[in-house]
């Protein structure tokens, strides 16, 4: 538990208390001058930064740690994903991870004492065609023999789930089943990135918006520290927790990625009254959709072909999609898109990410989430600050390090993550 | 006039106890009224209202509730814009009711009441308002974790909007693709002057405007006005180059002005979406008013300047009994001359520009008084504001341009980083008189067209910006985003609580992400902040403008399917014959015809026909096909004799398996490449990236055929026989033509038709590829003449069968996301000794490390259980492996499966335990090869 002077603890009574006396609540996390020198310096205050960082504090006491970023807190993938949380991988390595970062999820409100608002309402993968039948089943089968609920559900199930969801045989891509995993389910984005950036700094971790890594001191094949807009920073641990530009930021290091950066759109639409209360994905339509607590419904596709670091929107997906969404829902043709935009991922050979040590001391990678980073951020934190405090790589990320790139030990989640959200 | 059911009979309409006398502008046509119900309640209007413009006529005044506190609301802008005008019409949510034309019969209700508009429970929030300050859902419900369902169902029931249906009669959506020299968007006095000096040039102009009128501000001004707008407005029409459509919008513009338009209006179509690849866009889209930040300034009855004009100009609706202005600018001065005109009493008028403000608006439902900042007290029923505008750059910013604050003007304006056909012209630019907006229209539009190759081109001139008071928050506090119920408390509050940028402040209050986008927020929301954090408006700069410009119906952007099924010439043949339809991607296909089983044992015994027409066709030309196929495949193909097939498999580069097929040589450069059904379109994609970014210097050209040929499978012990009857030109005999060649011959009388002799079915094969045209004729000559041997279709199910018996694998079903040749029994294939191969360092290591999986042949012990296909194979709860494939074998008369299992396990006769679907176990044993059924091959090679 973060410590924190009572006053400033969030609570329905502290609300009352304050709406009465109208004083405003403490800043969420302060500014500082940059220091020139801490015990770690993280690159990126997204959800993986920020995370390392207060679990750095929290449970290790590790907190002359700094957590730099070149805008603001969350403003990169952490703010621009859509928010799905879920376990149900395809590979027994790959539930057991992010079924850790699913309880740590569950936990995360009352801990931070920030609400989240985790909702697990649900998470559906469509099937098509026989084909994609047979990986649902072969998920379901392996979520089961880890503890993971996940079931093959038919088009009647998902019809009661739900209720506009075109079921019948007749449809363009006839719905021939579904993975159904109740614990999935949806997350407010930004506030996960807040709650940790408070119980961070809360604990004495510095967050520095606005600064720039811009070089990476290495010496003698140790890192040294980094050089940022505002000066040069030494510190014996360098953490890369950046995503769209980790190649870019590693390459400061002089530690070359097999990662390829890749846009991946989304989109949202005007606010309706509730009317979807799981969460839909269809990989064989390119789509996943869930309407959030506001009303709106929230889409995302797979990433775009071609690699790029742009991030603007394209009219093709917004065709693509609305397309796809009237297949599976064909009622809600007059349901208006309201904006769309894009975030970058940095996509692996294998669909896994990057983490761990490097050929440079000290200089360590939480790097290469594609399409997936948001659902494993506490579970990367708290390795990466398990890694950090005590030098040892956890058993839970021992799969993921850079080194398998070069020994051909790839690792198996492409079928579960090429579009699933 | 049509009466609607619904209208209560017992109350007669409301008089329309607000309208003008005729006004000089309006849109109206009293000789046609129309009758709606608003509420449940009859209600009456003209042809030429708007929803909004008819209820204010009959003198209605709160036209919803707020999202979070449920406040009255009432018109705000009397525009497209307004955040108090969002009605349910029918079963369409969200209509913007002050820009959408009434029509008669319309059932409009309002959103976000309960039980009614009048009497609103959720409006006891307002008395809590001060707890429910922006973001406090973050500070409470976090404990216990097990409640939070229960608060995010109650939350989730404030959610704003209107219903969806869940079952619709489906609407007719379309596109069109066009291709203008110049899109103008914005018909106002600048849009106008820039289409008709862009038409005038020789382009050909698409002029879009959002309304259902042309003119933009023309509309609701003095005599001098109105005749420069029809003297436009004839020019445009008499115009033969400008396509002119109104009720439609400039959605969005991506790379190289592809810009999107929602057209509506149409007969019989609901909308649709114009993908126009434009040489130059000109946007026009004048300014929009900003409203006052100011306690009570989200009172029905307070309105803008615009809305004022628009109301008595446009609709002859008297907005009000006694007014008082806040005016900062002419406009709103002219403003107040037509409230004069029209009746309205002006109680005072305040000057802004010497220093005249407002402190707050007071009234429960409505406005009833406004408390001026000297003090008085001023009785009233409407408060109209002209404090300042918003220029909506929208669309420059979705072309790159960054927009910057200018003090001066108290506004963003459009940077000039605009790129080469990207062009701004009228109010959006600078300020003038409306023949100066005219003026630089014409301008801009001549520039747009040389732009496009029309006349000589010169930079349009500059316009001025008159300098305007900064104004965008009294001394008291209000609402800045009316549709988030975000006022200028949240604001401040957010930024002392650290969330003090545009960004975050955005972010945590939710100011600006309401259906407006920002078009009416973002300045006063920067403006806030400004105050907040003591830092200037253009440092914090504001949040991007993202696509599209305007809200576009889901339906829009889908038009009509443009996914066509696919199915083969064939197809009418199976569904006559009772064919059960197997959704494969894109194609439909027999799966059976009654019974899979008997299918499958006739082909082994007799002859069956199958339809594999999508199995992927590639034409492979040119001297340099063998380096190709050399490079995709992992065995060697240099040596592949003229009316010889080859089986191939493809890796990735990752090493893994993508692909297999067959692939033969037709001529000396002419070769054929089959793929799998489901990897047709990819497969060609990995060619032709092979061949262009690191190979362009090989001569080899690709042409995909998979639907030039209609493809079919002869199999079984009487295949050769019944096609010896109905073959010319190709000698069938075993030594003339055997196992794995390929022959040009005519079949049923169809020249050119090839003929492979290959066996997925592990039976005697030919697969026959002939023109697609004539598809259904070589099908029922194979079965009329073959009647007597017993010829007959089977499906798809049946050859899964087949060749499950046989041992063949399916890319795909039985090799995953990282199978290795080497481990799925195919690593004898694989040839590393070649110049280049896609993802050989990957074979290389795999070659190292050895197989830790392998494909293998099981058979249950007990042959009468099929265990499902991702059945798991386990030792106790760890996984070693899983079921690929699983079918009944009428054969064997038992169930056969392929898996991969651990190395340790894949010894012939080992037993393994399967974990069926239903938690039971059962043992399985391992077969000494992959084929179940002739192992030895010699049913293929008769």
């Amino acid at each position: 538990m973060p410590s924190r002077q009572a006053s400033a603890r969030y609570s329905a009574f502290g609300l009352l208390r304050r709406g009465l006396t109208h004083r405003d609540w403490p800043r969420v996390w302060r500014e500082h001058d940059l220091a020139p020198a801490y015990d770690a310096v993280i690159i990126g205050a997204g959800v993986h930064g920020l995370a390392t960082a207060y679990y750095l504090a929290a449970k290790h006491g590790f907190t002359n740690v700094a957590v730099l970023d070149k805008a603001y807190v969350g403003g990169g993938g952490s703010g621009r994903n859509t928010a799905i949380i879920r376990s149900n991988y395809l590979t027994p390595d790959g539930v057991r991870f992010y079924d850790r970062s699913v309880k740590l999820y569950e936990s995360l409100a009352a801990e931070l004492n920030f609400n989240v608002m985790f909702s697990q309402r649900g998470h559906l993968t469509l099937a098509h065609n026989d084909g994609s039948l047979r990986t649902m089943r072969w998920r379901a089968e392996v979520n089961k023999l880890e503890g993971v609920d996940s079931e093959v559900i038919g088009p009647k199930e998902i019809k009661r789930l739900v209720p506009f969801m075109d079921v019948s045989p007749e449809a363009r891509y006839p719905i021939m089943g579904a993975l159904y995993h109740p614990p999935g389910g949806t997350i407010r984005h930004d506030a996960v990135n807040w709650g940790y950036a408070r119980a961070a700094d809360a604990l004495g971790v510095q967050i520095h918006q606005n600064t720039e890594v811009i070089g990476i001191d290495v010496r003698a094949g140790q890192v040294r520290g980094v050089q940022t807009n505002r000066g040069p920073v030494s510190a014996p641990v360098v953490l890369n927790c950046t995503a769209g530009w980790a190649s870019l930021v590693s390459a400061m290091a002089g530690v070359a990625l097999p990662i390829s950066t890749h846009p991946l759109q989304a989109a949202v639409t005007e606010p309706v009254k509730m009317f979807l209360r799981t969460v839909v994905v269809s990989g064989s339509l390119h789509v996943y959709v869930s309407q959030t607590d506001r009303g709106e419904l929230v889409f995302g596709a797979s990433t775009d072909a071609y690699p790029s670091y742009s991030m603007r929107g394209s009219l093709e997906f917004t065709e693509e999609l609305a397309g796809h969404v009237l297949a599976l829902m064909p009622s809600i043709a007059k349901l208006r898109l309201l904006r769309q935009w894009a975030g970058l991922c940095d996509m692996t050979p294998d669909f896994s990410p990057i983490m761990g040590i490097t050929p440079v001391e000290g200089f360590l990678l939480d790097v290469g989430w594609g399409t997936y980073g948001f659902k494993a951020g506490p579970v990367a934190g708290e390795t990466m600050a398990e890694l950090i405090a005590t030098g040892k790589t956890p058993q839970l990320i021992a799969a993921f390090d850079l080194a398998r790139f070069a020994e051909g030990r790839l690792v198996g989640e492409k079928g579960a993550a090429a579009v699933g959200h | 006039m049509k009466v609607p059911t619904s209208a209560r009979r017992s109350a007669p309409p409301p008089e329309q106890i607000c309208r003008l006398p005729v006004q000089p502008g309006e849109l109206i046509e009293r000789g046609q009224p129309l009758s709606f119900t608003w509420n449940g309640r009859a209600h009456t209007g003209y042809e030429g209202d708007t929803i909004a413009s008819a209820l204010a006529g009959s003198g209605v005044r709160i036209f919803s509730r707020s999202f979070k506190y449920h406040r009255p609301r009432g018109i705000l802008t009397a525009s497209g814009l307004d955040p108090g005008c969002t009605m349910q019409v029918g079963d369409e949510p969200n209509v913007r009711a002050a820009a959408r034309r009434l029509a008669d019969g319309m059932d409009v209700r309002p959103q976000n009441v309960w039980p009614s508009l009048r009497y609103d429970v959720g409006s006891a929030n307002q008395l809590v308002g001060r707890f429910l300050t922006a973001g406090f859902y973050y500070k409470t419900f976090m404990k216990p974790q097990r409640l939070w369902p229960a608060y995010e169902r109650i939350l989730g029931g404030f959610a704003p909007g209107g219903r969806i249906p869940r079952t619709a009669e489906a609407d007719y959506y379309d596109q069109r693709y066009a291709h203008p020299d110049v899109v103008v968007a914005g018909a106002g006095p600048a849009g106008l002057g820039a289409a008709l000096a862009a038409a005038q040039a020789g382009a050909r102009v698409i002029l879009v405007e959002e309304e259902y009128e042309l003119g933009g501000c023309l509309r609701w001004g003095d005599a001098a006005e109105l005749a420069l707008l029809d003297e436009l407005r004839a020019a445009v029409d008499a115009s033969p180059d400008i396509e002119v459509l109104v009720d439609s919008v400039v959605a969005g513009r991506y790379d190289d002005n592809w810009i999107s338009i929602l057209q509506r209006g149409l007969a019989r179509v609901a909308e649709r979406l114009i993908k126009a690849r434009a040489k130059a866009l000109v946007v026009a889209p004048g300014l929009i008013e900003r409203p006052y930040v100011f306690a009570g300034n989200d009172l029905p009855g307070v309105m803008l300047g615009t809305a004022v004009r628009r109301l008595i100009n446009l609709y002859a609706v008297r907005p009000g009994a006694r007014a008082v202005v806040l005016s900062a600018n002419p406009e709103g001065d002219a403003a107040v001359a037509d409230l004069r005109r029209a009746g309205v009493e002006i109680a005072a008028v305040l000057d802004a520009r010497r220093g005249e403000d407002v402190r707050r608006a007071v009234g429960g439902s409505g406005v009833k008084a406004v408390e001026v900042a000297d003090g008085r007290r001023i009785e009233c029923d409407l408060l109209v504001t002209s404090i300042g505008w918003t220029a909506p750059t929208s669309l420059l910013n979705m072309a790159g341009a960054r927009p910057w604050y200018d003090p001066a003007a108290a506004r963003f304006r459009p940077g000039d980083d605009l790129p080469e056909g990207v062009l701004a012209a009228g109010g959006l630019v600078g300020d003038g008189t409306v023949e100066e907006l005219v003026a630089h229209g014409r301008a801009v539009g001549a520039a747009a067209a040389a732009t496009a190759g029309f006349g000589a081109g010169r930079p349009p001139p500059a316009l001025d910006v008159r300098t305007h008071p900064a104004l965008f928050r009294a001394s008291t506090h209000g609402m800045v985003d009316f549709t988030e119920d975000v006022s200028s408390q949240d604001i401040l509050a957010a930024a002392a609580e650290g969330y003090d940028s545009s960004e975050l402040v955005k972010r945590y209050t939710t100011a600006t992400m309401g259906p407006t986008q920002g078009k009416l927020e973002t300045v006063n929301t920067v403006a806030v902040l400004a105050e907040a954090t003591g830092r200037r408006i253009d440092e914090l700069g504001t949040t991007v403008w993202r696509p599209p410009y305007a809200p576009i119906s889901l339906g829009a952007l889908a038009g009509r399917t443009h996914e066509p099924v696919r199915h083969s010439p064939m197809q009418s043949w199976h569904e006559a014959h009772g064919a059960a339809p197997l959704i494969a991607g894109a194609w439909i296909r027999p799966d059976h015809y009654g019974d899979a089983q008997a299918e499958a044992r006739h082909v082994r015994e007799q002859v069956g026909i199958i339809d594999v027409t999508p199995l992927g066709k590639l034409d492979l030309r040119g001297p340099d096909v063998p380096k190709l196929l050399n490079l995709v495949y992992v065995n060697k193909w240099s040596k592949l004799e003229i009316g010889s097939v080859r089986y191939g498999v493809m890796c990735a580069e990752d090493g893994v398996v993508m692909d297999d097929g067959v692939t033969g040589r037709l001529g000396p450069e002419r070769y054929l490449m089959s793929t799998t059904s489901s990897g047709a379109a990819a497969v060609w994609e990995h060619l032709e990236g092979w061949l262009q970014t690191e190979h362009p210097d090989w001569a080899v050209h690709i042409a995909p055929l998979t639907t030039y040929y209609a493809s079919i499978n002869v199999a079984g012990p009487h295949s050769r026989e019944l096609l010896a009857r109905i073959t010319e030109g190709v000698d069938l005999s075993p030594d003339a033509f055997p196992y794995m060649r390929v022959r040009t011959g005519r079949i049923a009388g169809v020249d050119e038709c090839l003929m492979w002799r290959i066996g997925f079915t592990g039976e005697l094969s030919y697969e026959l590829h002939v023109p697609a045209s004539y598809g259904v004729h070589v099908w029922q000559a194979l079965l009329e003449r073959g009647a007597d041997l017993g010829t007959a279709a089977f499906g798809v199910e049946a050859q899964r069968i087949l060749r499950l018996e046989k041992g063949h694998l399916i890319v795909a079903q039985d090799t995953d996301g990282l199978t290795k040749p080497y481990e799925a029994g195919l690593g004898t294939l694989v040839k590393l000794d070649k110049d280049d191969l896609v993802g050989r360092p990957e074979l290389v290591w795999q070659q190292q490390l050895g197989e830790q999986q392998r494909l293998v042949a099981l058979q249950p012990e007990d042959g009468s259980i099929v265990p499902a296909e991702a059945s798991q194979i386990v030792r106790g709860t760890a996984i070693v492996g899983r079921i690929t494939s699983s079918r009944f074998s009428p054969t064997l008369d038992r169930s056969v499966c392929l898996g991969t299992v651990e190395v340790a396990l894949a010894e012939p006769g080992s037993v393994v335990t399967v974990l069926l679907p239903d938690a039971r176990r059962i043992r399985a044993t391992v077969m000494p090869e992959l084929a179940h059924v002739d192992p030895e091959g010699r049913r293929l090679r008769v």
